[in-house]
């Protein structure tokens, strides 16, 4: 029997089949997100970017041409064909952190399904990395934005889902160690953190000068359309991982 | 005669070789789809890369409708 419990020390999940489902999974979902991004979000890019130019003919900066509008209008259809791509980037990106969560934290999340597991760690990372950073900053369409701020920006946006993911995960190791009895105070201590992180960040300096109503439309539409791509994730990395369980190893001893 | 034993195994411990290239996947497509103002291509195409903006034009519908800071 020692040579069996030997074997077993030195087991460790399928690495390529794991990577290649999470790489795959990630990616398929990225493109979906861009292709229904085309469909749910780009009327309104495309309306925020017409006021941009109406903004640039008003003040001189560019003059309303024959030759603008061509090649204005090539420029537009690569940046949509890009979309599907940077979609696919992202979305492998994106997968690639959920996957990783999901090997680890698998066998502590309820349910004998895999893809049950996968879209519930789904709802909470989309909660907690998504979600919760959209109400301090939520996605604004271009005509908002000043380029003078934007480093300023980034690093406010990073640091709020850095201070979000990284207090998730704090406190679902301290849910993990308290007894029963004790568990909520877990997710409790996590909402006292980020509302406190919430007020003490700062707001977004730019102001937003076109109609709130195109800015709440698209952030509808931003929020939709990254939910679907979250989903699809979950959904085919659970159904992969049902089939092909890259967990289980099998070794033959003579 | 020899005995023959299958060892299965249900394991969550990831390779630290897997971890490693998911983590570095994950930070050079969220910085490259995210973040990049010209640094990425900046690296072969020298300071002009800052000019033409390439990744961040191209990412520049989906940087917007996935949240990330634009402009």
């Amino acid at each position: 029997m020692h040579l069996v419990s030997h074997a077993i020390r030195n087991l460790n999940m399928k690495t390529l089949l794991f990577l290649v489902i999470v790489i795959f999974s990630g990616f398929s979902a990225g493109i979906i997100h861009g292709l229904v991004n085309l469909v749910v979000v780009e009327p309104f890019l495309d309306k925020a970017i017409g006021i941009e130019n109406q903004n640039m003919f008003g003040t001189g900066e560019t003059r309303e041409t024959p030759d603008f509008w061509q090649k204005f209008d090539a420029y537009r259809m690569w940046q949509k064909e890009g979309e599907v791509l940077a979609g696919g980037i992202l979305g492998l990106a994106s997968g690639a952190l959920f996957g990783l969560v999901f090997a680890y934290v698998r066998g502590s999340l309820p349910s004998n399904n895999d893809v049950k597991k996968a879209l519930l760690l789904c709802s909470i990372m989309l909660l907690v990395i998504f979600f919760i950073p959209f109400l301090k900053y939520p996605a604004n369409p271009p005509a908002v934005g000043d380029t003078n701020t934007i480093s300023f920006r980034q690093s406010i946006y990073s640091e709020f889902i850095a201070l979000s993911g990284l207090g998730a995960l704090g406190f679902s190791v301290l849910y993990k160690k308290l007894g029963s009895s004790k568990k909520l105070i877990a997710p409790l201590g996590y909402t006292i953190f980020i509302t406190i992180a919430f007020l003490l960040m700062p707001d977004n300096p730019d102001k937003i000068t076109i109609s709130m109503d195109l800015v709440n439309q698209f952030r509808i539409a931003s929020l939709i359309t990254v939910t679907i791509s979250w989903i699809a994730n979950a959904l085919i990395l659970g159904a992969l991982w049902q089939r092909f369980q890259p967990h289980i190893t099998r070794q033959q001893i003579q | 005669m020899s005995e023959s034993f299958q060892i299965v195994k249900s394991d969550s411990k990831v390779s630290a070789l897997a971890a490693a290239i998911l983590l570095v996947l994950f930070g050079l497509g969220v910085f490259a789809v995210g973040y990049d103002q010209g640094q990425l291509f900046s690296l072969v195409e020298g300071s002009k890369a800052f000019d033409a903006n390439y990744l961040h034009e191209l990412a520049h519908d989906m940087r917007h409708a996935s949240g990330f800071p634009c402009h």
